[in-house]
């Protein structure tokens, strides 16, 4: 059974349209939602949770249908916002103690599961301190404890590693593969930085002007052309470029200096090294070329866009 | 779990559905036990309650010993009698301390939620905006009938029971309920308004201010009114005026500060409390409802 199912779910903001009838199917694992400011992820998150009521559509999560049954649906999800949090008056303790207890545990195992989650996501050592004086890195790591702390069998992130150093960044990605692996658990990490996503996630959902406009799996998108390669050379880049061409091929120069050549219908790798036996050129990398995310990414928006 | 394994376990225990809003009560309670000034302000509230007491001491020990050295000389006091005036007024003197532990635990209490991005946190989980407003509206509410109310209701038990008779059981038996009935009175819109001004603006400060700032003004303008176009029924206009009105109805107390019925005074009540219950719900509301 899926986790969550959107039929043609329309949100709108007063006159603002933020989603426009997306449909989606979240059977598990980890998702990234991907796009730019203002493309709908935030929105959709907060569809999830029940805080926007669709105008059309429906949506489902856990074969219950939201927002009707937002509290059932809440009991099973644990959601780390985008914005800063803190509790300035208590300890990041007595703050997770708290969010236990709404979700319905009783003190003794809200109290046991916060010392234990805390520890989980490295703050062990801090957790008494009043919240007020923790650092971005430590407010990031109480949002996530409290999304864990009684232990949700699907996890909203929204940009997680918002205000993080390079080193802080890496572990809370690995924190949050870590909780990924563990069975049962389907997270879904919205962010604009597509290394986050690429580090954490299976499959990646595109966002745009509130639309889908490219869903699937990292693998599948990033995954290797058939009649593309990538050449590196010694010199001589634009003489081969132009020899190239002369023979059929697509090319064009990529941003480290790396020719990306499409070779014409019916001819393979072998084209390439002739021609630059022929004319005289040292090839020094070679691979079958991928996709980048970054290029899919850029390409679902354009198309969008009708770029 | 092996102490070298960084890593949490499932949660088998239950999850078991409970009256949320209780929650809130109770951890509202436990931040404001956190704050000395609390802990001073509750202790100076009960500084009147002792007084009482040794006032209800001095009137059922001392004043019905005849051979007592002190009794004529505290027949002489008028305000050392122990009747419903006296509850009435312990009430009506304790409204000001009433206020300032209303802005001092109230005026906080959501703006602060909001300004720290918290509303999104709770409303993540299985928490409904009733539960919150209700919450924390019961905290503030019990708050203001520790000070006012209980420890009234344990002084006229405490009267009954160092004078016990049969006519005083029945003279008295009323006022527990007209104590709780006034505190109410204090307590309600108190708190509401108090509630509602931190639901709309975003700093504790500027929301206790605010609060303050709107009853003087009010007060003032009763009293202007009423001197200036020589009518005391223009004291109506003040809430607080109004409140104490409402009170001296409800102990049957003589000598009302102006003559209009008491329904209009209850009006007036009625439309702050709405007035006020609206704006938090509309505010917190669209917190967990936002489109």
């Amino acid at each position: 059974m899926a986790v969550i199912t959107l039929d043609q779910v329309e949100v709108h903001y007063a006159d603002f349209h933020a989603l426009k009838g997306v449909t989606l199917e979240i059977g598990g694992g980890t998702v990234g939602l991907l796009g730019p400011n203002g493309a709908g992820k935030s929105t959709l998150m907060k569809t999830l949770l029940g805080f926007n009521r669709a105008s059309r559509g429906t949506l489902t999560m856990f074969g219950m249908s939201m927002p009707r049954q937002a509290l059932e649906v809440r009991q099973r999800l644990g959601y780390m916002p985008e914005r800063e949090v803190v509790s300035t008056t208590v300890s990041a303790v007595s703050f997770l103690c708290y969010c236990g207890e709404l979700f319905g545990m009783n003190r003794i195992d809200a109290l046991e599961r916060t010392h234990e989650v805390l520890n989980y996501v490295g703050l062990g050592e801090s957790r008494y301190r009043k919240m007020e004086t923790y650092s971005t890195g430590m407010l990031q790591r109480v949002k996530l404890a409290q999304a864990l702390v009684h232990d949700p069998e699907l996890l909203l992130l929204d940009e997680p590693t918002n205000g993080l150093d390079p080193d802080g960044r890496i572990e809370m990605l690995d924190v949050i593969k870590e909780v990924a692996a563990r069975r049962g658990v389907t997270v879904i990490l919205s962010s604009h930085l597509l290394p986050d996503v690429q580090h954490v996630c299976e499959r990646v959902i595109m966002m745009k002007g509130g639309m889908v406009v490219r869903d699937g799996k990292v693998s599948d998108l990033t995954a290797s052309l058939e009649a593309q390669y990538e050449l590196g050379l010694r010199e001589g880049v634009d003489t081969f470029q132009e020899v190239l061409r002369g023979k059929g091929c697509a090319v064009r120069v990529r941003h480290d200096g790396k020719l990306v050549v499409t070779v014409p219908e019916g001819a393979d790798e072998r084209l390439l090294f002739e021609s630059a036996l022929g004319s005289g050129h040292q090839i020094r990398h070679f691979a079958r070329a991928k996709h980048s995310l970054e290029e899919v990414f850029l390409d679902a928006l354009g198309a969008k866009m009708g770029v | 779990m092996p102490v070298y394994k960084r890593t949490y376990r499932n949660y088998d225990g239950a999850y078991v559905p409970r009256f949320r809003w209780w929650l809130v009560v109770k951890q509202e309670f436990r931040v404001l036990g956190k704050y000395r000034i609390f802990l001073a302000l509750m202790l100076v509230a009960q500084l009147h309650t002792l007084v009482r007491f040794l006032q209800i001491l001095a009137y059922d020990v001392i004043m019905q010993d005849p051979n007592n050295i002190l009794t004529p000389l505290l027949s002489q006091v008028d305000f050392i009698v122990v009747n419903q005036r006296m509850f009435y007024e312990y009430v009506q003197l304790q409204a000001p301390l009433l206020l300032v532990f209303m802005l001092y635990a109230g005026s906080g209490m959501i703006c602060n939620d909001f300004r720290n991005n918290l509303m999104e946190v709770y409303f993540s989980k299985p928490i409904r905006w009733r539960d919150y407003v209700a919450g924390k509206l019961l905290a503030l509410i019990l708050l203001g009938l520790s000070i006012t109310a209980l420890p009234a209701v344990i002084l006229v038990v405490l009267h009954n029971i160092l004078l016990p008779s049969w006519e005083l059981l029945q003279a008295s038996w009323w006022w527990p309920l007209s104590l709780l009935a006034f505190s109410l009175l204090l307590v309600v819109p108190c708190a509401l308004a108090t509630l509602a001004s931190s639901a709309l603006l975003r700093s504790q400060g500027f929301a206790a201010v605010s609060v303050f700032m709107v009853l003087s003004i009010n007060s003032s303008m009763g009293v202007i009114l009423a001197r200036l176009l020589y009518n005391r029924d223009y004291l109506l206009v003040s809430f607080p005026a109004t409140l104490y009105r409402l009170g001296q109805e409800l102990f049957d107390v003589p000598g009302y500060r102006f003559q209009s019925d008491w329904r209009w005074s209850m009006a007036f009540v009625a439309v702050v409390c709405v007035v006020s219950l609206a704006a938090i719900v509309r505010t917190v509301r669209r917190a967990e409802i936002a489109a």
